[in-house]
């Protein structure tokens, strides 16, 4: 079992795996009963702890499991053996709309393609997670406004995303992952579509975010792991190294 | 307080997604009005037949109404139709002799050939009865100077009134008017040989039968037709007391002559309509189909746009979303456009309805033969309204089945 890095904060971890195992079973259910299907191990008995205000890069070649790994800290996949933790609460057993309410609580989410709402405006799109509390109209605009300033978007507050840039989509989509004010912020392969500029200028938005919650980027980009504190190197599904 | 924010900011979503594709909303909208268009089409056509059957039933006066079953075509006869009541001089004269009755009056429908000069001949329905009574309105000239003296007894050798009456389109096609003449016939051997005078013009029998008409004695028609070797007519209509039962008048005749088919305005209206069972059963599968129709449509359509932005709610389902929210906001697209859709349809309606009844009007000479009710229109609503449900609840399936995992893979 591989050992888990010393968190470099004195506050407890955000988000805890414990001698994490994922497998997959691999293609369809087969007409032959008997028959076993090849099950793949993407994971296997990786121990990460991720601490309050860490910004940690998540490494490794395609198919060494980071994706994996992200799922299961952002609490949108479960370990086939093992126990992840998020903010205090085991995901082991938890039913989706569970986890689904665990995720809203203390989790954003940044993806490599933005999925964005094309038909609202970016404000609307920053606020879209605020709607699940039920949060006031006007409640929900100014937050959302107050985060498209923060990531530099103030003057975009009414565009649509069709009429955002790649690397402006991408801010409107780290702002909707913030509004919720999360403990952890995982983002996977954030700057994958975009140039160098503009993965300097996000890079630069999610290390600001990290000042006051964890923040875990999966990312093939060195430049992107430099600026972390901490990088976490997976090779075959299991954790070659963490500091 | 809570729920209504949510609830808000789900319709505000959902009206800016119908907003954001405007082409495939307007063609959604479209596509229901149309389905809504059909059924309360179809539905108020139905429905003015009936209640144009029903009127015109009882603008006939008549009570009863004896036939031998269906009119049916004979092609290769004369006249071209196979009236099913015999003896109906006889038969009229025993039930008239009741006293609970006030008239028994045979009619008959036969094809003749008509012409105004004898030479060049078309085909009406020519018509077998008294044109005389309160039912029947003398617009111009009068009726038949006579009672039927030509039957005489059922020799058929009394003197012929060589008198007509005509429909006011009869008289418009051939350019003719009271006192003029026409040539009638069963065959044009026979039309060349007996000359009619009309002596009025009467809309009563072609807004009954829906076509224009020529009026004769029964008997005169008989003999122009070859109808007189059993004395046959289309039906005999009975008009009962006021002070009299009608229904057991009915089972009273009805017991008299088992072989005939003894009915009530109501009765025979209802014996018509189901004669046309497969012409019923068509409309009515067209109505389904309609609904059927635009089900399918807001279902693909909204299948559609799940399938187009399943990544997209794959995102905001792993950022928290509820998948009810999600539902919700698929939902209310689908029964926003059902509700505009079938409002449009309602509305589209009753102008529709106002074409129909002049195409009817010129074609088939009835009037407001369709007609407008609120209830139908009110039933086109709520079709839309469950075609949008429907649609709500396939669609609203799948984005609770998109997997965050799966898509995002």
């Amino acid at each position: 079992m591989a050992q888990a890095a010393q968190p470099p904060s004195d506050q407890p971890p955000v988000v805890t795996c414990r001698d994490v195992t994922r497998q997959y079973i691999r293609g369809s259910k087969s007409k032959f009963a008997n028959q076993p299907r090849p099950t793949v191990t993407a994971l296997d008995s990786v121990s990460v702890d991720i601490c309050p205000g860490e910004f940690v890069g998540i490494a490794g070649p395609s198919g060494s499991g980071k994706s994996t790994l992200l799922h299961l800290l952002a609490g949108l996949d479960t370990p086939t053996d093992g126990d992840v933790t998020l903010a205090g609460t085991s995901t082991i057993g938890l039913s989706e709309q569970r986890r689904a309410r665990l995720r809203l609580e203390h989790v954003g989410i940044v993806f490599q393609h933005f999925y964005l709402l094309p038909s609202i405006s970016a404000r609307a799109n920053v606020a879209l997670p605020l709607v699940e509390y039920g949060i006031g109209r006007s409640t929900r605009r100014e937050k959302a406004t107050a985060l498209l300033d923060q990531v530099g978007l103030e003057d975009r507050t009414t565009h649509k995303p069709g009429e955002l840039s790649g690397g402006e989509q991408q801010r409107v989509a780290i702002a909707r992952a913030l509004v919720t004010d999360p403990e952890v912020l995982i983002a996977d392969e954030p700057t994958g579509e975009l140039d160098t500029e503009t993965g300097e200028q996000i890079i630069n938005a999610l290390s600001a975010s990290s000042s006051d919650r964890a923040v875990v980027v999966a990312s093939h980009d060195e430049r992107v792991l430099e600026r972390t504190d901490r990088v976490i190197r997976l090779h075959d599904g299991r954790l070659v190294s963490d500091g | 307080m809570l729920l209504l924010s949510k609830f808000r900011a789900v319709v505000g979503i959902a009206v800016q997604q119908l907003r954001h594709d405007r082409g495939r909303t307007v063609l959604a909208v479209l596509g229901i009005c149309l389905a809504v268009l059909s059924m309360t089409l179809l539905g108020s056509v139905g429905l003015g037949v009936i209640e144009t059957g029903e009127e015109k039933f009882d603008q006939s006066g008549r009570d009863l109404w004896i036939t031998g079953g269906p009119v049916q075509l004979a092609p290769g006869s004369v006249g071209g139709f196979e009236n099913t009541v015999y003896d109906a001089h006889q038969i009229s004269a025993e039930i008239g002799q009741r006293d609970d009755v006030t008239t028994a009056v045979p009619l008959a429908f036969q094809t003749v050939y008509v012409s105004p000069n004898g030479s060049e001949f078309d085909t009406l329905i020519g018509t077998g009865a008294p044109a005389r009574g309160g039912s029947v309105r003398i617009t111009q000239g009068e009726s038949f100077s006579s009672q039927d003296q030509h039957y005489a007894g059922g020799s058929y050798d009394g003197p012929m009134s060589h008198e007509v009456v005509i429909s006011p389109q009869t008289a418009e096609r051939y350019d003719v008017g009271v006192n003029d003449t026409l040539y009638l016939g069963g065959s044009i051997g026979s039309a060349q040989n007996n000359e009619f005078r009309i002596v009025g013009i009467s809309p009563t029998f072609s807004q009954f039968l829906g076509t224009p008409t020529v009026v004769l004695h029964l008997s005169e028609l008989q003999t122009i037709t070859g109808q007189t070797a059993n004395d046959r007519a289309t039906m005999i209509t009975v008009d009962v007391d006021d002070d009299a039962d009608l229904s057991q008048v009915e089972a009273e005749i009805q017991a008299a002559y088992p072989e005939y088919d003894v009915r009530t305005n109501r009765e025979q209206l209802q014996a018509t309509l189901e004669r046309q069972a497969v012409l019923l059963a068509a409309g009515g599968s067209l109505v389904v189909f309609a609904a059927l129709a635009g089900i399918t449509l807001t279902t693909n359509l909204l299948l559609s746009l799940v399938y187009q932005q399943r990544r997209i709610l794959a995102a905001l389902r792993a950022q928290g979303a509820a998948a009810s929210t999600l539902v919700g906001v698929v939902g209310t697209q689908a029964i926003l456009l059902s509700f505009v859709g079938g409002i449009l349809g309602a509305a589209v309606t009753v102008p529709a309805i106002r074409v129909l009844n002049i195409v009817a009007e010129t074609i088939v000479g009835f009037e407001n033969v369709v007609s407008v009710q609120p209830w139908i229109l009110l039933s086109g609503i709520v079709c839309a309204f469950l075609i949008g449900i429907g649609g709500a609840f396939v669609a609203g399936w799948r984005v609770s089945r998109v997997s965050p995992l799966e898509q995002l893979q």
